[in-house]
């Protein structure tokens, strides 16, 4: 729950209004006989925020409630009584009315939502029963209110794509309380498949996707987008040549690089999955300078995931009680899995170095690093198709915590616009630890680095420097 | 997390439904974000590697929610323990084939897992079966494992009814969240009978109407929407040159969640559930009605008014059943 800042602004008139020192409305009400308050939502307008404070003061105060607009009460009919369906009725009509707009309270239910759903929130305000299911009735119908975010997925007719669409669907990716619009792009061969997962998307009736739009047009793809998974590129067949495929992608990451920036919706977030997946983002960025550098980035959370994967099969432990891998460099075989810096938590027990839980550095300098470096191999020797699942989910995973944020004390790997932190080279999209606040990425830093991690973290960036000229060789 | 997991079982799990709905199972949708799981798939010798290869992809995946994984080819193994069976597995229909060849196979196939799942599985085990003939496979596990309580094998008729749901909100123009109660009867076949009669459309801040009175055209909803829900496999095997996947895993999981956890007040879904005589449908097949659940346990909603058009619907599926049961039947001699 969010504490009033000494920058906030009590309305003038309105009652439970206050500015937020950005600029946005906040509403809130007062608990009975309690000087604590409850938050309710942020608003781009104090009428807005007023009115929903009037909802608020009406179910707990009833006929005796102080209401901003009470000539307007007649829309927010007091509930008869205090019976879950009269305030259901009550809530509908309020939360129809009124505009929701994501704010930073969302974004700590969002968070909570991982844990326990909205009457895990509600349970931790410890309101008296009433109160708090009338408070869960009323979050959880305001944010089926929310507003749609749009999410693009290029190269959703394959195989990544099929995988990815239901997730997002779901919620896996944003949160179960927000609504997504799929905008899904392919290319004119797969336009009858991509209209097929269209069909599939409405046959499974999910309550969280408010539209679908399938199109093999790159700038109708990229309207209005808030989210950007480039799925799509030009895979490597067979005789191609490395300078072959480079050519392909950058072409490819050309051409969307300039309709995403015309296109796209402000502060869009991209995440780059197909390979040569750093440098395609690099491209990107290059042909999109319109776009913030920092919303460019491109997918090592899989390698990421893997690599915990690995540990927790080492272990023989649960894959959530190991963090803080990293992966450094280029999501291709030159990456550089590092546990230098992780550690394991088990359920009760403290935090130790994953090092001398494993108590095997050669195991942990060696094999565990071609495991990780070489699993997709492995994947496409076993299924004989390459990662979509694990693919999919890791995209997920890297657009959550983006936008959710990282737990405390854990970070995650992105391939990010290297700034030179760690004595990389900028110019290069090379993946980092990073933590994820308030929908932005920071660099871990002040992590010893250690020679033999070094001159590994140097051998990646080299081969990330060697595809930024193979690909800007290709552009002339 | 300090729930007990729960071990859910997925047959034919190396194929595309598998491969769909195993990631839906490890995140949450079909028990709740904060039941972990543990996962039992089994598939057959030839598809070994590439089961192991899902299960490699389980473990890359970091699954917060997801406890362990076995997966094998050894169906006593796959249904030691398990506390929900969702049964993809089966043989599917080749070009040449008789219905009478597809339905032998399939009969052997449901009669040897109704045997293990029943030495296995945990008690109250709840078993849903997707393969097709999906009614009729049931049936057979059902008959074959006579310890499982016949309340607890049902078939998927959920992905029809989602399948309703999807038509006419795209007909209304509205979103799906606002239609509900349709109801599927019948048989998962082209026979099964897609009824509106008790729909109805909620918008977000209106009052409940009728969906027949809204879609205000009877005809579209007694003849192409019928048509539409029945063949939309077909449609769907058109433009995708494969079968449903995603849709039919969504619907699993849906059917499985509201099996456990319980239907929204006011709504309820469809699932495939042993005949009790509802609906003046004759005992002893596995038919598809209109169920609310709560604590577990689903219940047939009874007093609903069947008109002359539905009765004869609801009869010529109910009539393809008992065609199905006794062709089984007759392979098993």
């Amino acid at each position: 729950m969010q504490k009033t800042s000494e920058d906030d602004t009590k309305h003038p008139t309105f009652r439970g209004v206050r500015m937020r020192s950005w600029g946005k409305w906040v509403s809130e009400i007062r608990e009975p006989r309690k000087k604590s308050r409850i938050w309710l939502e942020t608003y781009p307008t104090a009428e807005m925020a007023a009115r929903a404070h009037d909802v608020g003061a009406l179910a707990i105060k009833g006929c005796s409630a102080y209401l901003n607009f009470p000539e307007l009460a007649k829309e927010l009919p007091l509930p008869a009584s205090m019976s879950p369906k009269e305030i259901q009725a009550a809530t509908s009509r309020a939360a129809a009315s009124t505009r929701i707009i994501n704010s930073s309270f969302n974004t700590e239910m969002l968070s909570c939502q991982w844990t326990g759903g909205i009457e895990a929130i509600v349970a931790r305000l410890e309101l008296p029963s009433r109160l708090s299911w009338f408070l869960g009735r009323f979050l959880a119908l305001y944010s089926m209110a929310k507003d749609p975010v749009r999410v693009l997925v290029t190269g959703a007719a394959g195989q990544i794509g099929y995988a990815l669409v239901p997730m997002i669907a779901r919620g896996v990716m944003l949160g179960p309380d927000q609504p997504v619009i799929l905008h899904m792009l392919d290319i004119e061969p797969a336009a009858e498949a991509l209209t097929g997962v269209r069909m599939e998307l409405v046959d499974a009736a999910f309550p969280l996707l408010r539209d679908v739009v399938v199109t093999t047009d790159v700038t109708v793809a990229c309207k209005g987008v808030n989210i950007a998974v480039m799925v799509g590129g030009f895979p490597r067949k067979e005789g191609m040549e490395r300078k072959d495929v480079m050519s392909k992608n950058v072409s490819i990451y050309k051409a969307q690089a300039s309709a995403l920036e015309k296109q796209a919706a402000p502060d869009c977030k991209v995440l780059v999955v197909a390979n040569p997946a750093n440098t395609n983002a690099l491209i990107l960025k290059e042909f999109a300078p319109s776009i913030p550098e920092k919303n460019i980035t491109c997918l090592t959370r899989l390698d990421h995931n893997r690599a915990l994967g690995q540990l927790s099969e080492r272990l023989k432990i649960h894959v959530s009680e190991v963090k803080n891998v990293i992966i450094w460099g280029n999501h291709s075989s030159t990456q550089y899995p590092d546990v230098n810096h992780a550690t394991v938590t088990p359920a009760n027990g403290e935090e130790k170095p994953v090092r001398s839980v494993v108590a095997d550095d050669n195991w942990l300098n060696t094999e565990f690093i071609t495991m990780v470096q070489q699993r997709g191999a492995a994947i496409i020797k076993a299924r004989k198709l390459s990662s979509a699942l694990s693919a999919a989910s890791a995209a997920c995973d890297h657009i959550r915590d983006w936008v959710v944020g990282t737990p405390k004390g854990t970070w995650v790997s992105m391939g990010v616009y290297s700034d030179g932190s760690y004595g990389i080279q900028p110019g290069v999209i090379y993946s980092y630890p990073v933590t994820c606040d308030k929908g932005q990425w920071s660099i871990v830093q002040g992590l010893k680095i250690d020679d033999f991690s070094r001159q590994k973290m140097d051998a990646t960036a080299k081969e990330l420097v060697e595809e930024k000229t193979l690909a800007y060789s290709c552009l002339n | 997390m300090a729930k007990d997991p729960v071990r859910v079982l997925v047959t034919g799990a190396a194929g595309q439904i598998g491969y769909a709905l195993v990631p839906m199972i490890a995140r949450g949708v079909m028990l709740g974000p904060d039941q972990p799981v543990i996962l039992h798939m089994l598939d057959i010798e030839p598809a070994a590697e590439a089961l192991t290869g899902v299960r490699m992809e389980l473990v890359d995946a970091a699954f917060p929610l997801l406890r362990d994984v076995v997966a094998t080819t050894d169906v006593t193994v796959a249904c030691k323990g398990v506390n929900i069976a969702v049964m993809v597995g089966g043989f599917p229909r080749k070009e040449g084939m008789e219905r009478k060849d597809v339905m032998s196979k399939n009969v052997s196939i449901y009669k040897a897992q109704a045997s293990a799942l029943e030495k296995q599985a945990a008690p109250d085990c709840k078993v849903l079966v997707v393969a097709n003939p999906a009614n009729t496979n049931a049936l057979i596990l059902k008959e074959f494992a006579p310890s499982i309580p016949e309340k607890n094998i049902t078939c998927l008729t959920r992905l029809d009814h989602n399948r309703a749901l999807g038509q006419l909100s795209e007909r209304l123009k509205i979103h799906v969240s606002e239609v509900k109660n349709v109801i599927i009867w019948g048989n998962h076949s082209s026979t099964q009978y897609p009824d509106v009669n008790h729909a109805t459309v909620t918008p977000a801040n209106g009052e409940e109407k009728p969906v027949r009175s809204v879609v205000a055209d009877d005809n579209w909803l007694n003849t192409e929407f019928i048509t539409r829900v029945q063949q939309r496999g077909a449609a769907i095997i058109k433009a995708r040159k494969l079968s449903s996947a995603l849709s039919a895993a969504s619907a699993a999981c849906d059917h499985i969640r509201d099996w456990v956890v319980g239907t929204p007040k006011g709504t309820w879904v469809s699932m495939g559930v042993y005949s009790d005589g509802s609906y003046g449908i004759q005992p002893g097949v596995i038919y598809s009605y209109p169920v609310t659940c709560d604590k577990g346990q689903w219940s047939i909603v009874q007093g609903l008014k069947i008109d002359d058009f539905s009765r004869q619907k609801m009869d010529a599926t109910a009539k393809e059943l008992v065609e199905e049961k006794t062709l089984a039947y007759s392979c098993l001699n």
